[in-house]
């Protein structure tokens, strides 16, 4: 046994040596055999002659004897894939096109499972990331899916949920951090003392937070996020001790976080609840209130050996006792439940059934190189069988011809894996900018060994898959293969129809990857051409917040507001200028302000009807070229003091039943604050939440009678919009030097910005499907091609007795579209089934949309034609005699 | 063709043919060949397509072991000369084909009646 293994290990070690070996032992045995016949008075060739056919067919001598040694089947395949690379050397066409149609195809499944192992697979890269359970509220009859976790609720929580060791909370806000004079527009995280401990985040430099920070009246403290430290401080290491201004305090650095993704927002820095003056104050509402400050996300880390469901349970319970000590606020009619939600999964769930769809998609891509290398290997065979015939004479096994054969499509498949990487290390970034839409997750996507390892695994897969079918079809007939010289075999009808089934295969997924992209560009497009009801031309927006501290009340606000926009007017170039919180298509949410319409009663709270409620300075619907359908603009005499007015939209207008809504009063408030507005207009309804969002009701108050959280400033100019944030920077330094300008965007820019996720998904899907198509027509005018020089006499022969040109050109073209018809009747059938999963991509289209399959088909008749006529021109061109004396 | 009937080895036989011949000796491949040959008179031939495998497959079962060394006209040949492994497995190789031949024999010979 021991020697066996010496033996193998030698022979592994000097497997070139043993074969040097072997052959000089063949040599003297044929030389010895070779002189026995002279001595016994023969020829010396004819000598010769004998002793080698006594020896039989030498190579599989060798290779017998080679497998004895037991290591056979490595040597074998370091031979068989030298061999590969040497044949595949000799035909470069067939190598290149080959290694770039199965790399493009890897290369794509690699791009895409790089994006899917950072997005989906890693789990998160905290200490205790995968024990994070998120706590969520919602009260789906009063249509709020997340009913945010209010202060006093957090504390209940944290009392009597036993199953959690730590339960955090984190809200965001934007303060002006003032470094050395100059103002900087901050994301804050506002969290938990403990906040970082439960994610498993130690810092990089300095501490994180401990409790005394969150005792009232602590001193201000902030961790800087690594990115922030980064940009802004240029990795300063002396930053721990750096004193900053922030809501008029010293604010105290304390630590910088290492550089990991933010759970979760990404913020810039983060402090303790203390710090924040609005959490503060809420703090001390907290017995008063029980939902004040309802805006907290609220996760915990939960205890070693408590299971996620025991976790779901009590929370539902607390939830529960909610309801029963509390009916006031979650009243039954709310529907009012708490649940947890892993946070891995709550953090990807946008991204990923779009990802699936991605993957499908480039595994169909796939599927379509590997039937046409399989296709360009199987027109091989056909030409190489006077090759493996002579192999097989030679003592070449059946088996050792397969393995031959797969040996070269691995190589094949190996070398495309080496182009796929190079791919798919390219596109990666414009891969995780298009993720980025779906999901906050893409810091950890890149080209790792696990990506490594699928690239191998899928290039071996593709190499086995696309090589079995010529491999197998290779049962080498010796005598007709040398005899027919070239002509055909039984063979070759056999392996004629597995093209034309590969064909009409590839046909077919063609089909089904340009119906999923002809309906994404087709709802896209519908999506771009839709009206928005403004005109956004010229005009750009900008965000001015102003700093609480400076400006903390409504009439300090609005004084704010008033004496930019009197600066904006008169600014050169300037057509005109609004300030508001309503700019169309800038990504945010509709707010729900329950209102009430003069002269209903309402017997709960739910019954009143809800409507976005919007600020809007005089000009903003002129600036916008919004039309006003009934009543008038606001103007200069709705101001503080005036009466209270109200324009409200075209969506708002049903809940007056039927009524002309101009001169009505609708009721903001309830109780004492309830006060009641006039409706003084209607406006034209603005897509200002989305393209593809139905316009919601809204009601916008005048600035000056708002509590003037307006914030966005609006310019129509006459000159280049670039010109725009120059203007805008000159009118608010003007009036308050200190406040940061955050945001400067064109209307147009921020029209493309809502729908970039369409148009980059309708992109990819459009550039893989073309892909496919053109892969697609490759190998049809390839088996049309070879098919027409294998039936060139009979062209010659059919012309000879009277066909005409267009006869045979019928005949190719009636060939092709067979196949092609075959292919599309098959690739629709499965459209219709398949593009169900866009559903929730489409825009106004439906996932069977007949101009898009119409669309699609003609495609497709077109380019068969056109990959056909080449080759068919060229059997019109057959000369009848020259193809008759060929035979 | 010759007219002398020539019997083609089973795969066993020829492993045994073998380890007979190297237990007189270490030999090359053509030797062990032309010995068994010769003291077969003729009958036994060796397909020697057969006969390197059979070697290397009893060099790496270590029953035989291979070295080069010049023959007999002073050319390189590889040699192969049995192990002590290889003569253990020949004696117990030889007594079992005794007791098969005899018993083949036994069976033949019965009358036929």
């Amino acid at each position: 046994m021991k020697s066996r293994l010496r033996h193998q290990l030698k022979a592994l070690r000097c497997g070139a040596g043993m074969d040097r070996e072997l052959d000089a032992e063949v040599r003297f045995h044929v030389e010895m055999e070779t002189e026995k016949y002279v001595r016994e008075g023969m020829e010396p060739d004819a000598a010769r002659t004998r002793a080698l056919r006594n020896f039989g067919a030498m190579a599989t001598h060798k290779e017998e004897a080679r497998d004895a040694r037991g290591v056979g089947w490595l040597d074998a395949l370091v031979a068989d894939a030298r061999y590969a690379v040497r044949t595949l050397r000799k035909n470069p066409g067939f190598a290149l096109l080959a290694v770039v149609t199965l790399g493009l195809g890897i290369g794509a499944n690699t791009a895409i499972f790089s994006v899917i192992d950072g997005v989906l697979l890693k789990p998160l890269p905290y200490a205790n990331g995968e024990r994070l359970i998120l706590i969520q509220q919602a009260a789906p009859l009063a249509n709020q899916p997340n009913f945010g976790v209010s202060i006093r609720e957090l504390y209940d929580y944290r009392e009597q949920l036993a199953s959690f060791d730590g339960i955090v909370e984190f809200h965001q806000m934007s303060f002006d951090l003032l470094r050395r004079g100059e103002p900087d527009r901050v994301d804050v995280g506002v969290v938990s003392p403990n906040f970082f401990d439960v994610l498993g985040i130690t810092p990089m430099l300095g501490r994180t937070f401990v409790e005394t920070d969150d005792d009232e009246g602590a001193d201000a403290v902030l961790v800087l996020g690594h990115a922030y430290w980064q940009t802004k401080f240029g990795g300063d290491r002396n930053i721990v001790g750096q004193v900053f201004e922030m809501n008029d305090r010293p604010h105290t650095v304390v630590g910088v976080l290492p550089s990991v993704p933010h759970y979760p927002n990404e913020v810039d820095v983060y402090m303790p609840t203390s710090a924040c003056p609005f959490r503060a104050q809420a703090e001390r509402l907290v017995n008063q209130n029980r939902r004040a400050f309802a805006a907290l996300q609220v996760f915990g880390r939960l205890k070693s050996g408590s299971a996620p469901q025991t976790a779901a349970t009590e929370v539902a319970t607390v939830g529960e006792r909610f309801k029963q000590s509390h009916a006031d606020i979650y009243r039954p009619g709310i529907g009012f439940q708490a649940r947890t939600a892993n946070v891995l999964e709550q953090l990807t769930v946008g991204a990923r059934p779009m990802l699936f769809i991605l993957l499908g998609t480039t595994g169909l891509v796939l599927l379509i190189a590997c039937a046409n290398v399989a296709n360009l290997t199987l027109a091989r065979t056909l030409r190489r069988d006077r090759e493996l015939a002579m192999r097989t004479a030679l003592g070449a096994g059946r088996w050792r011809l397969v393995r031959q054969l797969l040996t070269e499509s691995t190589v094949l498949a190996a070398a495309g894996g080496l182009f796929a990487l190079l791919f798919a290390w390219s596109t990666i970034d414009m891969l995780t900018t298009f993720v980025g839409r779906f999901t906050a997750r893409t810091h950890e996507i890149g080209i790792d060994a696990g990506v490594l390892g699928f690239t191998l695994f899928v290039s071996i897969l593709t190499g086995l898959v696309f090589g079995t079918l010529p491999a197998l079809s290779s049962r080498v007939d010796l005598n007709t293969a040398l005899k027919a010289g070239g002509k055909s075999t039984g063979d070759d009808s056999r392996r004629r129809r597995m093209q034309s089934a590969l064909i009409t295969a590839q046909v077919a997924v063609s089909v089904v990857l340009l119906v999923g992209a002809g309906l994404l560009l087709l709802s896209f497009y519908r999506l771009q051409s839709v009206d928005a009801g403004f005109n956004g031309d010229r005009v750009t927006s900008a965000e001015v917040f102003g700093n609480f501290t400076k400006y903390p009340d409504a009439p300090s606000l609005r004084r704010l507001y008033v004496s930019i926009l009197e600066r904006l007017e008169g600014a050169p170039g300037v057509v005109s200028a609004a300030i508001t919180n309503s700019v169309p298509l800038a990504g945010v949410q509709p707010g729900q302000t329950r209102l009430q319409i003069q002269g209903h009663t309402y017997n709960t709270p739910e019954e009143r009807p809800t409507a976005d409620v919007r600020v809007a300075s005089t000009k903003y619907f002129g600036t916008l070229s919004i039309p006003i359908r009934r009543g008038r603009a606001f103007s200069e005499l709705d101001h503080e003091n005036a009466p209270p007015v109200a324009i409200i939209n075209e969506s708002m207008v049903r809940h007056f039943e039927g009524r002309n809504p101009v001169g009505m009063e609708i009721g903001f408030g309830a109780g004492p604050n309830l006060t009641w507005v006039t409706v003084v207009g209607v406006v034209a309804d603005v897509k200002v939440f989305g393209l593809d969002r139905e316009a919601v009701a809204q009601v916008y108050r005048p600035l000056r009678q708002s509590g003037g959280l307006a914030g966005r400033v609006l310019v129509r100019i006459t000159g280049e919009p670039s010109s725009a944030a120059s203007v805008i920077r000159g009118a608010v330094h003007a009036v308050d030097p200190d406040l940061p300008i955050e945001n400067v965007r064109t209307l147009d820019e921020l029209r493309e910005r809502s729908i970039a996720r369409p148009r980059v998904t309708a992109m990819l899907l459009t550039v893989f499907a073309a892909l496919a198509l053109l892969v697609t027509i490759t190998g049809i005018t390839g088996v049309i091609a070879q098919s027409v020089t294998h039936r060139t006499q009979e062209f010659g022969l059919r012309m000879a007795l009277g066909a005409t040109r267009q006869t045979v050109l019928r005949m190719v073209l009636g060939q092709g579209l067979l196949l092609v018809g075959i292919g599309l009747a098959l690739g629709i059938a499965a459209s219709l089934a398949l593009s169900r999963v866009l559903q929730n991509y489409l825009y106004q289209t439906t996932p069977t949309d007949p101009v898009t399959f119409a669309a699609v088909a003609c495609a497709l008749v077109v380019a068969g034609l056109l990959a056909c006529l080449g080759p068919a021109w060229r059997a019109t061109t057959v000369d009848p005699m020259t193809a008759l004396r060929a035979e | 063709m010759s007219t002398k009937s020539k019997l083609d080895l089973l795969q066993g036989t020829l492993d045994l043919l073998i380890l007979k011949t190297l237990a007189l000796g270490p030999m090359h491949g053509w030797g062990i060949s032309q010995r068994i040959q010769r003291t077969s008179a003729d009958v036994l031939r060796v397909n020697q397509g057969s006969l390197y495998p059979a070697l290397h497959r009893l060099e790496a079962t270590g029953w035989i072991a291979a070295a080069w060394g010049a023959s007999e006209n002073n050319r390189q040949a590889k040699f192969y000369r049995l192990t002590k492994t290889g003569l253990r497995q020949l004696r117990t190789e030889t007594a079992q084909w005794e007791l098969m031949a005899t018993a083949v024999a036994r069976v033949l010979n019965t009358e036929t009646t």
